[in-house]
């Protein structure tokens, strides 16, 4: 008896919700989602996989029956831009999903972007994307430690939370963000900091903007620096960029590394080590060279020396948001001054 | 022979401090320890008559920062009424750099050092109402406030609502006394007034800088007895840094603040009484009895996980509120937002957003001085 009042109660106010939001459903704003593929559309053998899921992919039709609480929020629509791991994210996708994303946004009815990404690189394109949409509207990209398959997946709230924020008009103005966990962090300042946990994504040095709360969204914080409308980073004419790297430094690094990107045709390489005569070498053939730090946390300082030498300093951009910063740069200048000026001010 | 002695008697004359006589080549003294800094290599000072210093006050509420030990070991046991303070004048002595970044005005508004309680709402009255006068002072750019570490939190926040400024005021203090070794006063003091004299620090509300950290006054809190990075920004972390290179700024806070608080510029000389419940397993209703019967107009509830209290203290808070208490619950975890839910709008007790309880405490004391209405406290929760 009491199961099927239960049953009842339940299902008059699901349909009470259901049916407010078909009266609604004209007003709702519209998010348009960007699918890119990652975690939160993989499948696994069985439900206890959370490694090695690779036993399909999850369509943006299937995410979004998934979740019918969505229509309650916003119009969704979508736009499959790939459905890949973030380790097979290219700058060819990079581009046109920055210039789908601009056009969609520059439409006066859309409301703000969703982008699904895998988790391993998805702060690159979050600061790609944050240095690229030329909108105060709100994108938010979103991922999931745990695949589409898995018992507690974190996907689903994720993607709720992520349409959530950008059918918000409170959060124009903050730049690209990130959701997962309930955090709104920003794309800039954000990185993955564990590999399977799923509070993984943390902004060491600043903490995050907000939270989407189950009662509201909560912001507490706005960034300073360039973003978004304010970045002088254009791409929509651009089908490549120029070649970066990384080299990573420890006892005894030597200039291997370096000697081989820039005979690989590196344009500018991102260094956490320091091998000045290879820096030489390269700086000889054109290469801009910009030092960023393997801590992960605290800025790397201006010094006389560095800036003698024509390196740039990243401030406290990891090595991997210095190489998406350092390529657009490079569409613009090759001056060591002018580039530092850019990484003092995005 | 000359030089050596020469080097030996700065290098006593600095180990020993003010409360030291140099007689024949010994320290005489029954203090032996003053800070330690050291004297070979002081950044180059600018002549300030080629550079126009920004004029800074810094004014002294006491702490860690202005008080002595009898070793330079003694990081522990010190202060306290055994052994004499530092005085504001002490610090430019020791910390000659200072000159060079700043026009430094010292001001000393610490409490009697007899004062039978240490901390009274007295001082909260007192230093707010000199802020506000030194805000309005266009001769001073920025002010500086040092104050002990342990509730410095809550007078920031209190000045973060009370005073009506753009300028920078950043409270600084320290985790080990002035005479400790490796004390790290000397370094917050001198990053302090970087960050009072820095254009980038107006409109940022009541700032905290220690560790090279700017918070704000809002969301900073002490989070270890005794290490040097104490202080954190609870869930929302740090506005910027002050990096031996530049004082640097990524964010900016979104609450209402300083110029934008209702409460700032009132000259308030007495707030209404309102006292903290923890809760913990078993925590009985007699205490929160024992609050409305001393008169509490207000009672925060630092609740188990997102705000909860036993039964006996749930029976306990309607009795309060059918004395007119207003109730507000913040959460024990000391991270995360306490909810608007319905059940808490039942109960009607008022969401303490991410607040710590000793400043829900605060805010809370500031609203009842303009309305004891519900919503219109839990408006001022969600603003503030």
């Amino acid at each position: 008896m009491s199961r099927t009042l239960l049953y009842v109660t339940s299902m008059t106010l699901f349909l009470s919700l259901f049916s407010g939001a078909l009266v609604t459903a004209a007003e709702l704003p519209n998010v348009k989602l960007f699918t890119t593929g990652g975690t939160i559309q993989s499948k696994g053998a069985h439900r206890q996989k959370l490694m090695e899921y690779s036993d399909g992919r999850v369509s943006p039709e299937e995410l979004l029956s998934d979740l019918p609480e969505l229509n309650a929020i916003a119009k969704i629509s979508y736009i499959e831009e790939s459905n890949i791991g973030s380790g097979s994210m290219s700058t060819k996708i990079l581009l046109k999903l920055a210039k789908d994303i601009n056009e969609w946004l520059a439409k006066p009815e859309a409301a703000g972007a969703v982008v699904t990404h895998g988790t391993g690189t998805l702060e690159e394109t979050a600061y790609f994307l944050n240095l690229t949409i030329k909108s105060n509207k709100p994108v938010v990209v979103v991922g999931a430690m745990r695949p589409y398959t898995a018992v507690s997946r974190d996907g689903p709230f994720n993607l709720l939370n992520a349409v959530r924020v950008a059918a918000s008009s409170d959060a124009r103005g903050f730049g690209v963000m990130i959701m997962l966990n309930d955090e709104i962090n920003a794309a800039r300042d954000t990185t993955k900091g564990n590999t399977y946990r799923v509070d993984t994504f943390v902004a060491r040095d600043m903490g995050p903007l907000g939270y989407a709360d189950a009662d509201r969204i909560v912001f507490y914080r706005k960034p300073i620096y360039r973003h978004t409308l304010k970045s002088e980073f254009d791409v929509s004419k651009l089908t490549d960029l120029p070649r970066v790297d990384v080299t990573y430094g420890y006892q005894e690094s030597d200039g291997t590394a370096i000697n081989a990107f820039v005979a690989a045709g590196a344009k500018g390489m991102v260094l956490t080590d320091n091998n000045e005569e290879a820096i030489k070498q390269g700086q000889k053939k054109g290469v801009v060279f910009v030092k960023s730090d393997r801590k992960g946390s605290g800025r790397v300082v201006e010094s006389e020396k560095q800036a003698g030498m024509g390196i740039v300093t990243s401030d406290n951009l990891n090595p991997h948001k210095a190489r998406i910063l350092l390529r657009l740069a490079l569409t613009k200048t090759t001056d060591p001054k002018e580039i530092q000026r850019i990484f003092n001010e995005y | 022979m000359n030089n050596f002695l020469t080097l030996f008697f700065t290098r006593c004359s600095r180990w020993c401090g003010a409360a030291t006589l140099v007689i024949g080549g010994s320290c005489v003294s029954f203090l032996s320890v003053a800070q330690e800094i050291p004297i070979y290599a002081p950044p180059p000072a600018i002549p300030a008559a080629e550079v126009k210093l920004p004029t800074i006050v810094l004014m002294s509420m006491g702490g860690t920062i202005a008080s002595r030990g009898d070793t330079r070991l003694n990081v522990n046991n010190y202060g306290g009424k055994d052994y004499p303070r530092v005085n504001p004048e002490d610090w430019i002595k020791d910390l000659p750099d200072l000159k060079s970044i700043a026009n430094v005005i010292i001001e000393d508004q610490r409490a009697p050092q007899d004062r039978v309680a240490s901390e009274t709402f007295e001082d909260f009255a007192r230093v707010a109402k000199r802020l506000n006068e030194l805000a309005k002072d266009d001769k001073v750019a920025g002010i500086v406030v040092t104050h002990g570490t342990n509730t410095m939190a809550e007078t920031a926040f209190y000045m973060n609502l009370t005073v009506s400024t753009k300028k920078p005021i950043v409270f600084v203090g320290s985790q080990r006394p002035w005479t400790a070794l490796s004390g790290d006063g000397p370094r917050n003091l001198y990053d302090a007034i970087r960050v009072a004299a820095s254009k980038d620090a107006w409109n940022k509300g009541v700032l905290h800088c220690m560790n090279q950290v700017i918070n704000t006054a809002r969301d900073v809190s002490k989070t270890s007895a005794y290490r040097l990075d104490t202080f954190e920004g609870v869930d929302v972390g740090a506005l910027g840094y002050a990096d031996p290179d530049q004082v640097k700024f990524y964010r900016e806070p979104l609450r209402r603040h300083t110029a934008k608080s209702e409460f700032a510029g009132t000259d308030f000389q007495t707030l209404p009484k309102v006292e903290v419940a923890y809760a913990y397993r078993d925590a009985p209703a007699y205490i929160i009895d024992a609050m409305v019967a001393n008169g509490v107009k207000g009672i925060v509830i630092d609740g188990t996980g997102a705000g909860s209290l036993t039964t006996g203290q749930t029976e306990a808070i309607k009795r309060a509120q059918e004395k007119g208490v207003i109730v507000v619950a913040t959460a024990r975890t000391h991270g995360g937002r306490v909810q608007d839910t319905p059940r808490r709008r039942e109960a009607k007790v008022v969401p303490g957003d991410n607040l710590m309880p000793e400043k829900a405490r605060i805010l809370l004391q500031l609203a009842l001085t303009k309305t004891s209405d519900m919503k219109e406290v839990a408006r001022i929760f969600n603003e503030y």
